[in-house]
């Protein structure tokens, strides 16, 4: 009791100054710093961040997030939005805030730098990046011989139980929305109920390789570079997985594009047009390509030789400004996925 | 003062009040269509299921160790008292990570009753130690007089007298599971908190994540009215003067090494594996060595917004506690009754509700510290209340009498007499809110100005993407910060338990 | 000269009325006790006194300062006196020596002087200085809030149950401490208590409060031997009340016939005996009575009666030293003149057996 009474003092002065000081030193706010609401991995936008910052000296300030959660996220915040820069992932959220009028124009000479298919026929946003739907499969709980030919295979029967997915992430939502956009809405109805009665849902991606390499399903839908950065660190996780890319222009073998676009509210136009101008730059690729991220860069000069070359996928004809991410998600809650 | 408390309760339901006005003016197909399906069955069942049986193991565990710490010869009390309130410190979310991070398999619903029981049992077993100990052993001695045994007394004399103790606790399992995050996504085990956040990952605050948040507010008001008539029955264990004396203690005999065996496995299990697994990829760190730049700016940013919102809280909670105290009646009760949804409510609830309703009303405080200590005020204003009111305790109003008396004005004698009793009371509330701060994930992660990191969300971001071993210095250090003030916590109780 | 004077003050809370206009003057160096029954009003009047609430209507004056009048108050702190709560409300925080000398100056506290000198006056072992509140007994915790609010010398010294919380023993001697102390000290002391043996051996003067009024105030002498009505007289002691018709100044009732003190009633009236006045033979005159129980507490006993032939209950108070058998047959006499109380109409067809003893 009495010695209590002597500490409090002391205990109220350290935090008190503990409080002062993340006053001071949390918001590390500067005036010409771009806000970038982010969704890509960490490895990947501190790269392409850093690397823009050595070039431009203007800071970036990323706010990490889900795809969707960042694009309803602008889309709640409206002309009051502090983010400059939107990055997802995928493209549903990126087709999301372009059908709310959030996104400026992007430069024609940004536009240019991009090989057509990644880029909306709006030109309102613009892809830097691309990564393959894939299936990871355990090597010692299938052959070969037992793959499905098809993403929409998975929906029957013999599946039940032995394959992974998750639904919450926006990975998944959009090759869903790639399968709705292929196959129509009845044949999507019908292969996300089988998916329901045969998946496990996991939390991400990395859980699902997690899950497949230690035999705990036989395989999961996922993209290409989890199983590659793994096996680049080691193969921890993915020593007991090999990958199946569909091809054939599968649903399967569906190619997201990962988006950016400068939000029409910003104040920081010419910055943020900089900003997608240095990620489709041959410099903003190259660092892409060697950084940690194994996802495949867009221009036709820089590749990645550690991945399967993105000639040969032979992926599905999307427009990635087709992708509705809204309706998706109402059609995986009605399957209860979500 | 009545003004001020009022306003606090206000703060405190703007979520509640957020959802209610949602629900209000949804139409009905949308209400039936997002709340009566499939999925929303699946998460009350996923949800019940585990309350249900963490609630019964907390309570079985936490009434036994409480039990056998108490009342019966098993040696090392001392150690068995600290080990047993220990894991408090270790976040229920770093828990998870521990086991799972070695054992991928720990997951669904085996794993998270394991391993949330494991995190929350102490929740029972304080109050129910210092239950035991605040008991008047004469009842026991009078049954044990009587010709009865050592277990039909606990049966039948001192267990209805835990009652009131035991049903708090399992009361606070309850309302902690049903605003469990972090651990629960960890072993994906999908509750309604944390299918309300896939939801709004997936559409940024949309329909289905404010009607979930609804239904978990449903439950939510259900255990707290289940709280309210377990308090009114409640009485003090003891009445009457005198000092305590020790109780009788049962002779364990050759039961004695089993007891301590069980002993000893609940704190490795608890303790040991959380623990080990921390240590054991600070050791490896083969993912990437440790980053001491980011982990020192994460645990200072976490310092300081723990240290904001504990005395903002603190200083909303004195109103509240002050007229419960002081002004006991019809107002007090209702205003600090609904300080309490604060503790049923998820972090990601009252975080919706503020974006919304911040964008919509204050677009100056989006995105801005006050508004996320507005939050954590709102989420942890209930263990703020409970130091504060027992501060109050300490400083009874005869005593701003005499000091009146004795020529001092209100003012000398808040500054001589109420705020030196109250300071250590006080000091715990603030510690409680610190504690649950450092460790607060989902409002964090919605609501922190853009940049700002956090202890449990740099962590969170690496154990999310499962890299354990860059996650382990950020929860080692959360670990460390939790512990004096779960010190402070422990202290407290046993104190209150002889009071 | 009067230290305070307190005039037609009224009380309510909510649409309860706690005090119906109470007057009361307090003689300067001299301790008044306020004594009733709990939930009479009489702490609610204290701290109307003090200032830590205000009365509705009245006003209360202390020495020449008219501390309430017309809706002004003058604030507790400004009012110099002391206040002794119940159980002493001593500050934990403090040691003894903080919690005396805590209503001094910064430099009376320093010199320690004015507290050996509270210590001493409150008969306290001047070791206890350095002792924290819950390390003393309830006595000495008493005799430590009496000192504190004695140290800063004030006009008035307000008491509030001080002794109800201690046990019989420590009760007695801390009551003569207190009581010594005050006089020493030249203090006016009110004391609230709903003790009667506390008001009587301590107070100058007694004021009676029953339902929000006082009803009787004068010396601890009068109010015991002349208590106003039968209702204060039960309240002050065990008394037996019969029924009983007056005559020319005689009263003929169960005990027989009995000299009346207060001449001016004649007619049905109930008459007081105390329990002291009875004795008991075993033969001569006077009615009889049958032995049912003794209490016997050394210094003297209660012995129970049945009366003949009505069998009212009576209780005497002997010495101890000449006590009948219990179930033998005894006459009883009363020594000295008695009280009447004329009898309301209505009370008069009342059933004996409940009028007659009642127990404080």
């Amino acid at each position: 009791m009495r010695r209590s009474r002597r500490a409090l003092p002391v205990l109220l002065s350290v935090t008190l100054g503990a409080a002062l000081a993340a006053c001071g030193g949390g918001s590390g706010a500067d005036g010409n710093a771009l806000t970038v609401y982010g969704a890509p991995h960490g490895e990947l936008l501190s790269a392409m961040a850093d690397g823009f910052t050595q070039q431009t000296g203007i800071k970036v300030n990323v706010r990490p997030g889900a795809d969707a959660e960042l694009a309803n996220q602008i889309v709640q915040e409206g002309k009051a939005s502090p983010a400059d820069v939107i990055m997802t992932e995928n493209s549903p959220a990126m087709g999301l805030a372009d059908s709310r009028g959030l996104l400026a124009r992007v430069d024609t000479a940004t536009v240019a730098q991009v090989p057509s298919k990644f880029v909306p026929s709006s030109h309102n946003w613009v892809g830097f990046a691309a990564r393959s739907t894939v299936l990871v499969y355990n090597t010692k709980a299938l052959a070969p011989g037992q793959l499905p030919v098809s993403i929409m295979d998975l929906a029957q029967p013999q599946w039940r139980g032995r394959v992974g997915i998750a639904p919450s992430g926006a990975d998944f939502q959009a090759i869903v929305s790639a399968v709705l956009a292929l196959r129509g809405e009845t044949a999507t109805r019908q292969w996300l109920d089988g998916l329901k009665a045969n998946a496990k849902a996991y939390s991400n991606n990395i859980a699902i390789l997690k899950a497949v390499n230690s035999g705990e399903v036989a395989a999961g839908v996922s993209y290409h570079y989890y199983w590659y950065k793994d096996r680049a660190a080691g193969g921890v996780s993915s020593g007991n997985a090999e990958l199946r890319f569909f091809g054939n222009q599968d649903p399967g073998a569906f190619l997201s594009t990962s988006g950016a676009g400068v939000l029409a509210s910003s104040k920081k136009q010419p910055q943020a047009q900089q900003f997608l101008a240095y990620l489709t730059s041959e410099a903003g690729q190259k660092v892409l390509a060697a950084s940690k991220a194994m996802e495949y860069p867009l221009l036709p000069s820089v590749t990645n030789s550690v991945l399967r070359p993105i000639s040969v996928l032979d992926p599905p004809e999307v427009d990635p400004a087709k992708l509705n991410g809204p309706e998706v998600v109402t059609l995986m809650q009605k399957a209860g996925l979500l | 003062m009545p003004v001020l408390g009022v306003l606090v309760a206000l703060l405190v339901l703007l979520p509640l009040g957020f959802v209610a006005s949602y629900v209000a003016t949804s139409s009905w197909a949308e209400i039936r269509q997002l709340v009566l399906r499939p999925r929303t069955a699946e998460l009350l069942w996923n949800t019940s299921r585990l309350i249900a049986g963490c609630v019964l193991a907390c309570a079985v565990l936490g009434t036994a160790t409480a039990w056998l710490v108490e009342r019966t010869t098993v040696p090392w009390r001392g150690l068995w008292r600290v080990l047993l309130v220990a894991p408090l410190a270790i976040p229920a979310f770093v828990n998870s990570y521990g086991w799972v991070s070695l054992l991928p398999g720990a997951s669904g619903y085996g794993g998270a009753l394991l391993i949330v029981t494991l995190s929350y049992f102490p929740l029972v077993y304080l109050p129910v130690g210092a239950a035991l100990r605040g008991l008047d052993p004469a009842l026991e001695e009078s049954a044990f007089t009587l010709g009865r045994g050592p277990l039909r007394v606990f049966w039948g004399v001192v267990l209805p007298q835990l009652r009131p103790a035991l049903a708090g606790g399992c009361l606070l399992v309850g309302l902690h599971l049903l605003a469990e995050f972090g651990a629960l996504q960890m072993l994906r085990f999908p509750t309604f908190t944390v299918a309300i956040y896939e939801q709004y990952q997936s559409s940024f605050n949309g329909p289905a994540a404010n009607m979930l948040s609804a239904v978990l507010l449903a439950y939510c008001l259900l255990l707290l009215l289940a709280e309210l008539r377990l308090r009114r029955r409640a009485r003090y264990a003891r009445v009457g003067s005198g000092a305590a004396r020790p109780a009788p203690r049962v002779r364990l005999g050759a039961l004695t090494l089993p007891a301590v065996a069980g002993l000893a496995l609940l704190a490795a299990l608890s303790l040991g594996v959380p623990l080990g697994s921390l240590v054991y990829w600070l050791a490896k760190g083969t993912t990437s060595h440790v980053a001491f730049g980011p982990l020192g700016v994460a645990a200072a940013t976490s310092l300081g917004l723990g240290a904001t919102a504990a005395l903002v809280t603190v200083a909303l909670a004195l109103p509240v506690a002050w007229l419960d105290v002081r002004r006991p009646g019809r107002l007090a009760t209702l205003i600090e009754r609904s300080t309490y949804f604060g503790n049923a409510l998820p972090g990601i609830v009252v975080a919706l509700a503020l974006v919304t309703i911040s964008i919509r009303v204050v677009p100056a405080l989006y995105q801005t510290v006050p508004l996320l200590t507005a939050a954590y005020a709102i989420l942890f204003l209930p263990r703020a209340v409970v130091g504060v009111r027992a501060a109050l305790a300490q400083a009874p109003p005869v005593l701003d009498d005499v000091a009146r008396s004795l020529g001092l004005s209100a003012m000398a004698g808040l500054r001589r007499v109420t705020i030196p009793l109250t300071a250590p009371g006080l000091g715990v509330g603030a510690a409680l809110v610190f504690i649950a701060v450092v460790t607060e994930l989902t409002a964090t992660l919605l609501l922190a100005p853009t940049g700002t990191q956090t202890l449990a969300t740099r962590f969170w971001a690496s154990s999310d993407g499962l890299a354990y071993g860059e996650a382990a210095p950020y929860a080692a250090v959360m670990v460390l910060l939790s512990t004096p003030a779960t010190y402070l916590l422990t202290r407290d109780m046993r104190r209150a338990s002889s009071g | 000269m009067t230290a305070l004077t307190v005039q037609g003050v009224t009380k309510s809370f909510g649409t309860t009325r706690v005090l119906h206009g109470v007057d009361l003057d307090a003689p300067a160096r001299g301790l008044t006790a306020i004594l009733g029954p709990s939930g009479c009003g009489k702490t609610t009047l204290l701290r109307l006194i003090a200032g830590f609430a205000d009365p509705d209507t009245g006003t209360i004056t202390l020495g020449e300062q008219t501390v309430f009048a017309g809706g002004r108050s003058v604030p507790p702190q400004r009012r110099r006196i002391g206040y002794v709560p119940q159980e002493g409300a001593l500050f934990p925080h403090q040691s003894v020596a903080a919690n005396i000398a805590f209503g001094l100056s910064r430099r009376e506290r320093r010199s320690g002087h004015r507290l050996r000198e509270l210590l001493d006056l409150v008969g306290l072992d001047r070791e206890i200085a350095g002792r924290n509140p819950h390390e003393l007994s309830g006595g000495q915790q008493q005799r430590v809030a009496l000192a504190r609010a004695l140290a800063p010398e004030p006009d008035l010294v307000l008491l509030d149950e001080p002794f109800s919380a201690l046990d019989a023993r420590r009760r007695d001697d801390t009551r003569r401490a207190v009581a010594a102390a005050l006089r020493a000290a030249g203090a006016t002391a009110v004391l609230v208590t709903h003790d009667q043996a506390e008001a009587l051996s301590m107070a100058d003067q007694v004021a009676i409060m029953r339902d929000g009024r006082l009803v009787q105030i004068d010396r601890p002498a009068t109010v015991y031997r002349q208590p106003r009505d039968a209702g204060i007289a039960r309240f002050l002691g065990e008394a037996v009340l019969l029924p009983a018709d007056v005559i020319d100044g005689k009263a003929r009732c169960a005990l027989g016939t009995l000299v009346v003190r207060t001449p001016s009633v004649t007619g049905p009236a109930e008459v007081l005996v105390r329990p002291e006045q009875l004795r008991l033979r075993h033969d001569g005159d006077g009615p009889t009575a049958t032995v049912r129980e003794i209490s016997y507490y050394g210094h003297d006993a209660a012995v129970r009666l049945t009366l003949h032939p009505d069998g009212l209950p009576i209780t005497a108070r002997l010495s101890g030293t000449e006590l009948p058998e219990p179930g033998s047959e005894v006459r009883v006499t009363v020594t000295s003149d008695v009280l009447a109380y004329p009898t309301p109409d209505t009370r008069g067809s009342r059933p004996p057996g409940e009028a007659l003893v009642r127990h404080q």
